[in-house]
């Protein structure tokens, strides 16, 4: 029998292809924001600065030098983790990097209410559909993954306020806190995480209340995905040969499924969170815009409507690396829970 | 031979629709297994898609009144008679905005899956066939993109290139180069294994030859489900660019942007303005993804589900 890959050997070389994948990402954004048609300057001065103005933003900048040359500094910029300042109306002079870091916390909230809210109810309906195969139950779980997948995450958002927040009142429409109730003193910047430092349940619930209808839509969107994942799973591992032994010593069906065939249909699962982070930062970047969250998502929108150059690159190049440190590691995790995928 | 081109005047009605053309290969399968789950869902995809390309055509006969007409005297008036679905903001009626709204969103998908594909699917194809060194990097290019969340990407050439329906087009092709790409490229690496092009290429036909006459038309074959799946997110996408501001300039009828309009009247309890556009965007997805999810099923069954 060949000898099976270590872990460490394997999470080495997946670091080791994260590297050219960063800088592939890096150059893409690079190429967007300056090889493509469009002046970032004349767009910041709205084509109405004086030409003189216009040279000396360009040289501050550096965008008088030929591309490759930026190409260097900007990746030296960004190994250096110099992001540069805020060239926007909102922050400008303010540290990129900081500013960014500032608002990350908003973003990992929700994408993690997000995240539980999928996989709750994602693996629940995956279960129960595949349970139940071609039962009427199984047909309704289907299609049930098939559209709510398709649902544009900002109109499930905007129903979900109009329902709970303007019709019933239950929860409020919008932001992260409630104006008129002190924050809890900064730690992580999670709201509900801070609450819970401080020791005051009060502002716990005032923080969720806020976390639960946003958190509802980017889940609900993306348990779309874990519903048939799941349900596909399941009927895979339930028709292998490890059930039909246990069937054949005489176990009952129900004990089966749950004993022995959930637990391997939900190893997948590892991978799919792992696929759905692209998705699901996409789909926060709208959530965040319906329900007025202050995220990096609303930056680099608040960025790109302001023509904030360095703030947009900024925002971009953090989101890439999070995605591929997320994906390292998921592919680690797998690695770790399922051995033949070190091959 | 299945790839082999006919002659114009070979090409009948009925030659489009033998079991083994192009158009025949899914026709039959949805008139023999119409009753089965997938049968259903493919022929309902396809009756909203065909409906919303009738919408599309005919929204200027069938929308009862001008989209972009500005009416004072009737700002969010609720559904009524005169009005199906209410009027907006400037008292334009909603029900009229909504028809011609059907052409933005399928004007914009086709352009971007359309180019997208143009671009992928000779990509694919070139990079599965050669192999090697030229392989290895497309794959890491465009696994690299793939793993990027579209929507940030194509936001971000979508500020590049400006607002307007054609732009917004380009933008997200972004987003769908990669994922044809890869379906192409890993479909061509399955077929060069073939006896039959291994027997092509003993005769001695060219590399070009190989690919283009042999491989193209198989690879094609599996090209439609991928079509639908990714045209009712790149509506989704398109939609998702609007409401945020980056795609299309006001007044033009559009359900992304409607809804962005929308969002703002939304606590004073008028419903109408953000239901009705969102009801469009998802039964033109939903068609387009039960069209794609059916023929996947009646098709491919052994065929792992590529989900976009």
């Amino acid at each position: 029998m060949p000898k099976r890959p270590s872990l460490l050997a394997y999470a080495i070389s997946r670091l080791l292809l994260a590297f050219p994948m960063l800088l592939i990402l890096l150059t893409v954004v690079f190429a967007v924001l300056r090889i493509l048609p469009g002046d970032p300057i004349a767009a910041l001065y709205g084509g109405r600065a004086p030409a003189d103005v216009v040279a000396a933003a360009r040289e501050r900048l550096g965008l008088n030098k030929p591309v490759w040359e930026q190409y260097v500094i900007y990746l030296r910029q960004i190994f250096t983790g110099d992001f540069g300042t805020s060239l926007g109306e909102i922050y400008r002079g303010n540290s990129v990097w900081a500013t960014v870091m500032l608002k990350l916390p908003a973003t990992v909230e929700l994408a993690a209410g997000g995240m539980i809210v999928a996989s709750v109810v994602g693996i629940g309906m995956g279960v129960l559909g595949g349970v139940n195969r071609d039962r009427p139950i199984d047909v309704a779980v289907r299609l049930y993954g098939t559209i709510v997948w398709v649902i544009p995450i900002f109109w499930l958002g905007l129903m979900l306020q109009l329902i709970f927040a303007v019709a019933l009142g239950w929860l409020p429409p919008s932001l992260r806190y409630s104006s008129n109730v002190d924050r809890p003193p900064t730690v992580t910047g999670l709201l509900t995480l801070d609450g819970l430092l401080e020791g005051n349940l009060g502002h716990v619930w005032v923080a969720l209340q806020h976390l639960i209808l946003p958190s509802l839509t980017l889940g609900l969107v993306l348990s779309g995905f874990f519903t048939k994942t799941v349900r596909a799973n399941l009927l895979r591992t339930v028709s292998s040969d490890f059930v039909e032994a246990a069937r054949a010593r005489g176990l009952r069906w129900r004990t089966v499924v749950y004993r022995y065939a959930f637990k391997n249909a939900l190893i997948p699962v590892v991978t799919i969170l792992g696929l759905q982070f692209a998705i699901l930062f996409a789909g926060a970047v709208l959530t965040e815009r319906t329900f007025s969250w202050d995220g990096m998502g609303t930056l680099l929108l608040d960025s790109i409507e302001s023509k904030d150059y360095t703030m947009i690159q900024g925002t971009v190049v953090i989101y890439a690396f999070i995605i591929i440190v997320i994906s390292v590691i998921v592919d680690i995790i797998n690695g770790l829970i399922d051995p033949r995928v070190r091959y | 031979m299945v790839g082999a081109t006919k002659r114009a005047d070979e090409i009948t009605w009925q030659s489009l629709l033998e079991p083994r053309s192009f158009l025949g290969r899914f026709l039959h399968p949805m008139i023999q297994k119409r009753r089965t789950l997938a049968g259903i869902l493919s022929w309902v995809g396809l009756g909203l898609l065909v409906s919303f390309i009738l919408i599309a055509l005919l929204a200027p006969l069938i929308a009862p009144y001008d989209p972009i007409q500005i009416n004072v005297n009737e700002v969010n008036k609720p559904p009524s008679a005169a009005h199906w679905m209410g009027t907006d903001y400037l008292g334009r009626d909603l029900f009229s905005r909504v028809l011609w709204g059907a052409r933005t969103s399928l004007l914009i998908m086709v352009v971007g899956v359309v180019i997208a594909l143009a671009i992928g699917f000779p990509l694919g194809l070139f990079s599965g066939y050669r192999g090697g060194r030229i392989d290895r990097v497309l794959v890491l290019i465009m696994d690299s993109v793939y793993a990027f969340p579209g929507l940030l990407l194509a936001a971000l050439v979508a500020v590049i290139l400006g607002k307007g329906v054609f732009n917004i087009g380009l933008a997200i092709t972004v987003i769908y180069v990669p994922l044809y790409y890869r379906v192409t490229r890993n479909q061509t690496l399955a077929i060069k294994e073939e006896l039959y092009i291994e027997a092509a290429r003993a005769l001695g036909a060219k590399p070009r030859t190989i690919m283009w006459s042999y491989i193209a038309y198989n690879v094609l074959v599996s090209i439609p489900v991928i079509f639908s799946l990714s045209a009712a997110d790149a509506i989704l996408t398109a939609a998702g660019l609007s409401f945020l501001g980056l795609g299309l300039e006001r007044p033009l009828p559009d359900w992304g942007l409607d809804l962005s309009d929308a969002q703002q009247f939304l606590d004073n309890g008028i419903w109408w303005t953000s239901v009705f556009p969102g009801f469009m965007i998802i039964l033109l997805t939903v068609g387009l993804s039960f069209l794609g999810e059916g023929l996947n099923d009646l098709v491919n069954p052994l065929l792992q589900k590529e989900r976009v």
